[in-house]
């Protein structure tokens, strides 16, 4: 049996450069930054201030389930609203007869409980630093089951499903930083096996609260440029000094590439491939000689049936780190050959910063948008270029090529390595059989 | 292609090896005893399957690694190396020339289903919180001063993924799967599925949790899912909800070809798995076992079984009122007035959340090779609604060399996983 393609045809996406994709996309070809100085809570005693949040976001507008809402919680409100937008832009849905051949594959960030309740339990367990789980019994503890649902890892899938009336296979992954591409890749997998016709996929996070960026400040991992947030993410740049965090969700609706042609689907593009490995070395990097991601890209390529030469842009994971950035190049040096300088490369983490377990989904979105656009977005901020970074890097502005295939890197804390490979609707129809 | 298991590992109240925990399932004895890792005098619940007096040193013995670990990736990590060790994996690859053992690890794959995030992770804050009153300038200020700058990593959902791949040198095709109690079940299919698609030739699949948490306790005592009395009783007519457990279970997985070239022990079969969603919301069960019909129905499909050839159903059988019924109603509605034996384990170890379905599938596994139905002793009297349902308070005979496990979650989430037992167990 012929294995089945995979049709990209819808896209949703909530990021700090637009509550939309067609907003973000524009946002990120115009190098517009999402980044400045935390809002959403008093950030100013921390060594990093500044964060790419989502900005004027108002679920209700894309959600009318008010008793659905109050079970979501922020990051799970942004994956309801892009979730949405990405069924709207199909032009499919599950309806009742076709419920059980839709699937859900998410990648999920790992902070549930919101910092309010974790102030309630403080307060009522702690007040001197020390935990007293009796306090938990107190008559004035604020018991909340509602929060306690919110606060489930697989919260989002179950409101997804319900909300969309999705009855077929459903996942729920947590690779870090890699999540929201093998949340896609997982989908992918999905699909070939069968067991579904459709996948809403894609991820969502928000650790843009107290205790995920204390996470990330004890680890010197974010940039500290809070006087100048809007350079503070430069992917590749000899000056970058950390990763910006931001927060947001995408996703994409992937269907049986036949039935899409058959009911006249816009394709945007194929998803042709998944590649996906550990890296086995460090928890949070992978081996300088890109050991790990070679092995990830190499796996996309060929199981998208691409060879290196195919491949006309990159989107690096490019968080902006020193390591990140450099083990990625070496990797991408080594799988690329001569072909490294035809290629356009380029980290739209440089305008939206690091959105962690949505990275990967908003930017396999950005990756279609690219191929159907035919231009390559811009790295913002690149004005140093490391020489160990020897990339063809889309610098000063975004870049008209056409794409006959592109990548999508995702390197997660924890040594996952997901790469994402897809390719032009049109380079499917003339007959590149993998 | 046949896909086979070379490797079981499992850590629980009930014991440190499959085979002790078997033993404790066989004999009736049951883990649930009085929390003895946090107490409070006014909670209405104070017992659970907790594993008593096992400290870090004997899950991990790399003290090194203690301070990046919580207490749920040791339970995975141990898990875990005991089926690898138990599968010769590693004495296999001792043997192979340098580029053909980097090929093997590229070729291993690594799934794991993980509890995720935990309630009191977050407790390391506390004496920041107290130290700021409240004033987030002063928490952001004094951070450095208070928390472990490795606070972050030590609690990675991913870190038992991780750290598979770093202590065991394996870099193939991955995932960790944050599905709350199904985690466990779906890692081991989605590593079946890898090695079916040929992404990799063998993996590493396990599930764990430690959910015995104030938190968790008391939210789902307020939900209805937890039993005050000291005791889980599946299908029972006095059922009063499930009992938490913790720890983990681990299995190695390969191609037939591939176990018997390295005359690896083949412990069973991997036959097929199904995967569906209620969509029913977060907590929310449907009562005409919807779910359970469709993942035992996909299962058999995958599995290319008759319903006929199943000989043993281990159910989830998490002694909640409305899961046990509707997992009732979906067994009747596939096979009929005449189901095979079923069991259930969860009375002997508590309910290990995300290390439930895959400790289940060990259990079965090893029931399939004694070619027993162990029996339910917590079982009274069965629920009459729920009749007919062949489980039973002592063993039973198996009709066939065939089992389905059941897992199920939040989410609306439902698996059924087809296991048959290996050949020489059944001649």
């Amino acid at each position: 049996m012929p294995r089945r393609r995979v049709a990209i045809t819808g896209i949703g996406m909530v990021t700090p450069v637009g509550l939309n994709a067609p907003n973000t996309w524009s946002s990120l070809l115009a190098g517009r930054s999402g980044v400045g100085s935390i809002q959403t809570f008093d950030a100013r005693g921390f060594s990093t201030r500044i964060g790419a949040e989502v900005k004027d976001f108002n679920a209700e507008s894309m959600i009318a389930d008010r008793r659905l809402l109050k079970f979501a919680s922020r990051p799970v409100q942004f994956a309801l609203a892009a979730a949405e937008e990405a069924l709207t832009d199909a032009g499919i849905r599950p309806e009742p007869a076709s419920s059980s051949r839709w699937g859900l594959s998410v990648g999920a960030g790992m902070i549930g409980v919101a910092y309010g309740e974790l102030e309630s339990v403080h307060e009522f367990c702690a007040p001197k630093g020390e935990f007293d789980a009796d306090g938990l019994l107190d008559d004035g503890y604020p018991a909340d089951p509602v929060a306690f649902c919110r606060s489930q890892t697989n919260a989002g899938l179950g409101l997804l499903t319900r909300h969309f009336g999705i009855n077929g296979y459903a996942t729920s992954v947590h690779t870090a930083c890699a999540s929201g591409g093998q949340a896609l890749g997982t989908a992918l997998k999905v699909l070939r096996r069968g067991h579904v016709d459709f996948m809403l996929a894609g991820g969502y996070d928000s650790m843009l609260n107290p205790i995920g960026l204390s996470g990330f400040c004890l680890l010197g991992a974010l940039s500290t440029d809070n006087d100048t947030p809007e350079r503070a993410s430069r992917p590749f740049d000899v000056t970058r000094n950390g990763f910006v965090l931001g927060e947001g969700a995408g996703f994409l609706v992937l269907e049986d590439w036949e039935m899409a042609r058959m009911r006249g689907a816009r394709i945007y593009a194929e998803l042709a491939g998944d590649g996906n490995s550990l890296s086995s070395y460090r928890i949070t990097d992978s081996h300088p000689s890109g050991d790990g991601p070679i092995q990830a890209m190499q796996q996309a390529m060929s199981d998208a049936g691409l060879a290196f030469e195919d491949v006309d842009y990159v989107n690096a994971h490019g968080t902006s780190t020193v390591m990140n950035d450099r083990s990625e190049c070496a990797a991408l040096r080594a799988v690329m050959h001569s072909h490294l300088q035809h290629l356009a490369v380029s980290s739209t983490k440089s305008c939206m910063g690091h959105l962690i377990a949505a990275a990967g989904a908003v930017e396999a979105g950005v990756c279609a948008l690219a191929i159907r656009d035919g231009i390559a977005p811009l790295n913002a901020n690149l004005i140093q270029p490391d020489p160990e970074c020897d990339l063809n890097i889309v610098r000063g502005q975004s870049r008209p090529v056409r794409i006959r295939a592109a990548l999508s890197n995702s390197l997660g804390f924890g040594g996952s390595n997901s790469c994402l490979a897809f390719r032009h609707p049109e380079a499917v129809a003339v007959g590149s059989e993998p | 292609m046949r896909i086979v298991f070379t490797g079981l590992g499992a850590v629980c109240g009930a014991g440190l090896t499959t085979e002790s925990i078997w033993d404790a399932v066989r004999t009736g004895r049951s883990a649930i005893g009085p929390l003895t890792r946090w107490g409070a005098p006014r909670c209405p619940v104070r017992h659970a399957a907790e594993v008593v007096g096992v400290g870090a040193h004997t899950l991990v013995e790399d003290k090194k690694l203690h301070k990046f670990l919580s207490r749920t990736d040791l339970f995975g990590l141990y898990a875990a190396k005991a089926a690898i060790v138990q599968s010769g994996l590693l004495a296999y690859r001792e043997k192979l020339d340098t580029p053909t053992a980097k090929r093997f690890n590229d070729r291993t794959g690594i799934f794991v289903g993980s509890g995720g995030g935990n309630y009191s992770s977050n407790y390391d804050f506390f004496p920041l919180m107290t130290q700021a009153g409240g004033n987030l300038q002063t928490f952001g200020r004094e951070l450095d001063s208070s928390v472990n700058p490795m606070w972050l990593l030590t609690h990675l959902p991913n870190n038992v993924l991780c750290y598979i791949g770093i202590r065991h040198g394996f870099k193939g095709t991955n995932a960790c799967i944050t599905n709350q109690c199904v985690g466990g079940m779906l890692a081991l299919a989605e590593g079946a599925a890898a090695i079916g698609a040929g992404e990799a030739e063998r993996a590493v699949a396990a599930g764990h949790d430690a959910p015995i948490e104030p938190e968790t306790v008391l939210h789902y005592h307020r939900l209805g899912l937890l039993a005050e009395e000291e005791v889980l009783r599946p299908f029972d007519l006095g059922r009063a909800g499930t009992v938490f457990g913790e720890g983990a279970a681990a299995v190695v997985l390969e191609t037939a070809e591939g176990a018997e070239a390295r005359q690896a022990p083949i412990l069973g079969e991997y036959l097929g798995t199904g995967c569906v969603s209620e969509g029913t919301g977060i907590v929310e069960v449907r009562p005409d076992g919807d779910g359970v019909k469709r993942a035992i129905e996909l299962a058999l499909v995958d599995a290319g079984i008759a319903r006929e050839q199943v000989g043993l159903i281990v159910a989830h059988g998490n002694g909640n009122r409305a899961s046990d019924a509707s997992e009732a109603v979906a067994i009747r509605r596939i096979f009929g007035e005449r189901p095979p034996p079923v069991t259930a384990f969860k009375w002997a170890f508590g309910h290990l959340i995300a290390g439930s379905g895959i400790l289940d599938v060990v259990m079965a596994l090893t029931a399939l090779r004694k070619q027993v139905a162990p029996g339910i002793p917590t079982l009274r009297s069965l629920d009459p609604a729920l009749a007919p349902l062949p489980v039973s308070p002592t063993a039973q005979p198996l009709s066939g060399n065939i089992a389905v496990v059941l897992s199920r979650g939040f989410g609306g989430m439902n698996t059924a996983l087809v296991v048959r037992a290996a050949a020489e167990a059944v001649q």
